[in-house]
């Protein structure tokens, strides 16, 4: 029963560390301080950023990947606070938490950095066309379409009525 | 009545008939215009005049800007293109499975999209970014893309609290069929930017016949 669990437990952490793997250089959210990209090489630069911090300013620490502390400060364009720092070219591949101090509340954010020996991005590009458009500006302008309608509607009033006229023997 | 005023009536009806009779006509003629011709609305197009140099490679780029210095990654957060009042918020892009650029959903129109796995806007490389010129309700973000010009803007909103602006070098207009995929996506030795949408031609039996590509590179940062 115990080595059922212990093989259980070894599975679900298998399981995990693959989901760590494969997870795409787009992660790294868990705690509030987004790394980009979350898989780096050593020598490589980084960029974090959160919106936990008030007033967007805040203190980064890096040492566990060897680089120490970095400055986050408010972004021009939104309420974030961003920064960067470098990894060491020394640096071994592994997981590491980067971890940032909002100066106002001292609210502390985290998030993985993975350094890897193989680039991880821009290994392929796209091939071929790409499919943005189906038509749809081509189709008839409802505003158009409507002074259409209307348009044909008094013309038909307009014969009916003269029709009538003729039917009675008025006359034209 | 006498027979003068029966006249008068009788000419009055006449009239009354022949001014009916006319603004029937002109309506009829309004409608059939109105219903059949003339409905459609092509996105603009770039000119030959707007296609990269090909006389002398990279001139038209010298002339527009000098380069800026790369920026580090990091993720982009929003595009703006002023000459074609675009200010569009970014989503992620990844590839469909026979390997092309995916593209932002059908129902978010104004939404543009980059490719995540690729460069990211203002760092040394190619950075792709592509939107809908239309959806099935009607044109999209990227609609006017084909009337950029030469030596304009694109300004792009990044997450680390920059801007990266980059200058127009070209705009070309690409059959889907002969799709030249080193110079659309392939590296560069300084940041570039690719922006993207369909055109190049349509029809309703086959769509759009291609793509229009803007080529633009790295003049600055704020």
């Amino acid at each position: 029963m115990r080595r059922t669990a212990r093989l259980l437990t070894g599975a679900a952490l298998a399981a995990g560390a693959v989901g760590l793997v494969v997870t795409p250089a787009y992660g790294g959210d868990s705690g509030g301080l987004e790394v980009f990209p979350s898989s780096v090489e050593p020598g490589g630069e980084v960029t974090v950023h959160t919106e936990f911090c008030p007033r967007g300013a805040a203190a980064g620490d890096a040492s566990a990947v060897g680089t120490g502390s970095f400055t986050l400060a408010p972004s021009t364009h939104d309420e974030q606070a961003a920064g960067r720092f470098r990894v060491p070219p020394s640096a071994q591949p592994g997981t590491y938490e980067i971890v940032a101090t909002c100066a106002e509340g001292g609210k502390r954010v985290a998030g993985d950095l993975v350094v890897t020996l193989t680039a991880p991005r821009g290994q392929t590009h796209p091939r071929g066309s790409v499919k943005t458009g189906v038509g749809g500006a081509f189709g008839h302008d409802p505003v158009r379409t409507a002074a259409g309608v209307t348009a044909l509607a008094v013309a038909a009033a307009g014969g009916t009525w003269l029709l009538h006229r003729r039917a009675r023997g008025d006359g034209i | 009545m006498s027979r003068a005023q029966e006249a008068q009536v009788r000419s009055d009806r006449r009239m009354g008939d022949v001014a009916i009779a006319a603004a029937s006509v002109l309506a009829l003629g309004c409608a059939v215009l109105l219903l059949a011709g003339g409905a459609e609305h092509p996105p603009p197009q770039p000119s030959a005049a707007q296609a990269a140099r090909t006389d002398a490679p990279g001139a038209g780029a010298r002339a527009a800007g000098t380069a800026a210095r790369a920026l580090p990654p990091s993720p982009p957060d929003r595009i703006r293109i002023p000459a074609i009042r675009v200010d569009a918020p970014l989503t992620g892009l990844g590839l469909t499975s026979s390997g092309s650029l995916d593209v932002p959903p059908a129902g978010r129109p104004d939404l543009a999209g980059w490719y995540e796995s690729g460069t990211t806007p203002g760092e040394t490389g190619t950075a792709i970014v592509a939107g809908h010129v239309d959806n099935a309700d009607g044109p999209a973000v990227f609609y006017r893309l084909g009337a950029v010009r030469k030596g304009g803007t694109i300004e792009v909103d990044r997450r680390d609290g920059g801007t990266a602006v980059f200058t127009v070098d070209a705009v070309e207009v690409y059959d889907a069929k002969d799709f030249p995929d080193e110079k659309v996506y392939g590296p560069a030795a300084r940041p570039e930017l690719r922006v993207i949408t369909c055109g190049g031609g349509y029809s309703r039996a086959t769509g759009y016949r291609g793509n229009v590509v803007v080529f633009a590179h790295l003049t600055g940062s704020r």
